[in-house]
């Protein structure tokens, strides 16, 4: 056994420690504020990361990525979320956007979009759940309808992260009259296409996070499909393969729970003792998900990852979340409800906070996650 | 990076559970209750698996060996007290790590000499006296009494500790496997418990609590052979084994129905014959006060500084 990552890792994960403390202000709280200069501050962080080689680190090297092993798109992951994701709503173009394009698009699909996702100069969001098609995503109802050689789009999304910034979206829509995953198709389509409307739903998470996105007859030419026409299932296959260990959160609440006793310093030693207590459970917790999550690495990087173990991982991770949440809002008392950039640790706290209320639902609810772990459990194959 | 253990670990695991769970499973343990002397048929089946070459301070194989052992030991109820004869010294003195003067010890009766440690550094060489309590949650507790004779080593205390984890580990991946087996075949409402989805989702929990202290196990085992002080590591670990044993002995239980707490049921005795595993030499928040006060002193293995180390 070794849990050493490797001088690789840990000189990658000092490059990125650093370009982050050159690049990034102490105070950010990511690109989703109610500041539009935070926005354009991760779209510059995402240059300076494509400069370095380090924005497409963990794709292939043909098509110009760095070739980075799982363990190098690990720390990047750990890294880019303990600080706030500084990369904006990047990642989703980098994580599955582009390998799904790399996988299933034609050479023109790739010609067109991989070269600009690498230079972080565009934002994707993704259009799957809708209101009637959360966690039981296989019912969703948008509907394409041939139309000369190209498709027409009409239907409604929801929860659609980013979608009032992107400029791409890959949409999931259903062609013909098959039933469940029959006649799902994957289509990209540009957000300034007629017929496109983005109504943002005002959330405790901040802006940007959510909209929902109304398609009414939304004209596409036939180089929007990706993949097969009715075979966009095995796309979000794919898509929610690449969030199998899903967002790195243990990182952020290591790194909040690492900053707790400085700043309220020299208070700390006054907190009741139960709370240092809580504080020791939640550093134990933080490890125990970061295990679990390196545990899915590890069988992604030596072969097939087992469904209940990346779903046991994503329990403990999102768990984790709320618990610490709940443990730093305990030691901050009354100003843990503060905000901004005079609240405690620049507001970080209360931000994570109320980010981590979503964390399990987002991606997957943790009932499904339950509900996938006890069917290999009483299948005698637990995580 | 590989937090698997090693394949000979894993097979000396598995050849440890074999054995020490066929001379009856939970059987042996509910005949010492009956009869203490049962206990010295399984130390001749810890002999034959050759218990006395097993030196968890030798190499971090020898250790995850002994940790497989731990775990082995944990899901039968094993009548022994393993951890500790897994530390004895060269006079063959087991070791016990103990809250403070007073020594309640399980199985403390079962050698004349122990050497006993305090977490705090303190110790020396332990004797038993008077008789095993015989209490349903401690049938084989016995206090020791301490006398003169040089403290245990801190490094030993600490693989006590973690090996102790590891038991515990193997008794909350046993109670969930009895829980799995009781919900599928018992019938209610015209179908298996294990339909219910009230009834899925208390086990999915579980069994995520008990994969997360396995890996928990397999870290810390690593941070002993690769760190001179681990202290705050085997806390780290001791307080999740007693967290997850609390919550997964009690939904495993509940799962049970009325079974769970009938002796004729594995679960029952299980539940019962850790308790001094879990309560001595401290419980979870006695552990969890440790853990905080040795994280602020020593630091915490991480992605980020903790503690003093933070500033």
């Amino acid at each position: 056994m070794d849990f050493d990552l490797g001088e690789q890792a840990a000189a990658l994960r000092t490059r990125l420690r650093e370009l982050i403390a050159t690049h990034v202000a102490e105070d950010s709280l990511g690109a989703f504020t109610d500041d539009p200069a935070d926005l354009d501050a991760a779209q510059r962080f995402c240059r300076v990361l494509a400069d370095e080689g380090l924005l497409t680190i963990a794709w292939p090297t043909d098509v110009g990525g760095g070739g980075g092993s799982l363990w190098d798109q690990t720390v990047v992951r750990e890294e880019m979320w303990a600080h706030h994701e500084p990369r904006g709503a990047q990642y989703m173009g980098l994580n599955w956007v582009g390998p799904a394009i790399m996988a299933f698009g034609t050479e023109a699909q790739r010609h067109q979009h991989l070269p600009a996702i690498a230079a972080g100069e565009v934002i994707w969001c993704q259009g799957f759940s809708e209101p009637d098609a959360g966690s039981d995503l296989a019912s969703l109802a948008t509907r394409a309808t041939a139309d000369g050689d190209g498709w027409r789009i009409s239907g409604q999304k929801v929860w659609t992260s980013y979608a009032g910034m992107a400029q791409w979206c890959v949409l999931a829509a259903r062609v013909g009259e098959g039933s469940r995953h029959e006649g799902i198709t994957m289509f990209l389509v540009p957000m300034d296409a007629p017929g496109i409307t983005v109504r943002p739903i005002a959330s405790m998470l901040g802006p940007h996070h959510l909209n929902e996105v109304f398609l009414d007859d939304v004209l596409v030419g036939p180089d929007a499909v990706l993949g097969e026409v009715g075979g966009g299932w095995a796309v979000i296959r794919r898509a929610l393969a690449h969030e199998r260990v899903g967002i790195a959160r243990y990182a952020r609440c290591e790194r909040l729970l690492s900053a707790l006793g400085r700043e309220l310093a020299p208070r700390w030693d006054d907190l009741p003792p139960a709370l240092h207590a809580q504080w020791a459970r939640a550093l134990v917790q933080v490890r125990v998900a970061r295990l679990l999550a390196y545990r899915t690495v590890h069988a992604q990087a030596t072969g097939e990852v087992p469904d209940a173990l990346a779903s046991a991982a994503r329990i403990a991770i999102t768990q984790c979340d709320q618990a610490v949440a709940e443990v730093l809002f305990e030691a901050l008392g009354a100003t843990s409800l503060e905000a901004g950039s005079s609240a405690p640790l620049h507001g970080a706290i209360e931000d994570h906070w109320r980010y981590a209320q979503a964390a399990t639902v987002a991606s997957g609810t943790i009932e499904v996650q339950r509900m996938i772990v006890s069917k290999a459990l009483l299948a005698g194959a637990g995580p | 990076m590989n937090p698997v253990l090693p394949d000979e670990a894993a097979e000396r695991g598995a050849t440890a559970t074999e054995a020490v769970a066929a001379p009856g499973g939970v059987d042996v343990a509910r005949r010492a209750e009956a009869d203490p002397s049962v206990r010295a048929e399984v130390a001749a089946t810890l002999d034959a698996l050759g218990l006395a070459d097993l030196d968890p301070r030798a190499d971090a194989l020898t250790l995850a060996a002994a940790a497989a052992l731990c775990e082995a030991a944990g899901r039968v109820a094993l009548p022994y007290p393993v951890a500790g004869a897994l530390l004895a010294d060269g006079e063959g003195r087991p070791l016990a790590v103990v809250p403070d003067e007073s020594a309640p010890v399980d199985h403390g009766d079962l050698f004349p000499e122990w050497r006993v440690a305090t977490i705090g550094g303190t110790g020396g060489v332990g004797t038993p006296v008077g008789a095993r309590r015989a209490a349903r949650l401690a049938p084989f507790v016995t206090d020791l009494s301490v006398g003169a004779g040089d403290p245990p080593p801190p490094a030993d205390v600490a693989l006590h500790l973690a090996l102790t984890a590891c038991l515990v580990l193997g008794t909350v991946d046993r109670a969930v496997e009895l829980a799995v087996e009781h919900v599928t075949g018992r019938v209610q409402f015209g179908k298996p418990l294990s339909a219910f989805q009230a009834v899925q989702f208390q086990l999915a929990d579980c069994a995520v609590a008990v994969a997360g202290l396995r890996e928990l196990a397999h870290f810390t085992l690593w941070r002993i052979d690769t760190d001179p002080d681990p202290l705050a590591d085997v806390l780290a670990l001791r307080l999740q084994a007693l967290d997850v044993a609390r919550s997964v002995l009690r939904t495993t239980q509940q799962l049970h129905g009325a079974a769970g707490v009938c002796d004729e049921y594995d679960i029952s005795v299980l539940a019962r014959l850790v308790q001094p595993a879990l309560r001595l030499p401290w419980g979870a928040e006695r552990t969890a006060s440790e853990l905080a006060s040795a994280i602020e002193r020593d630091g915490f293995a991480g992605l980020f500084p903790h503690g003093r180390a933070a500033g």
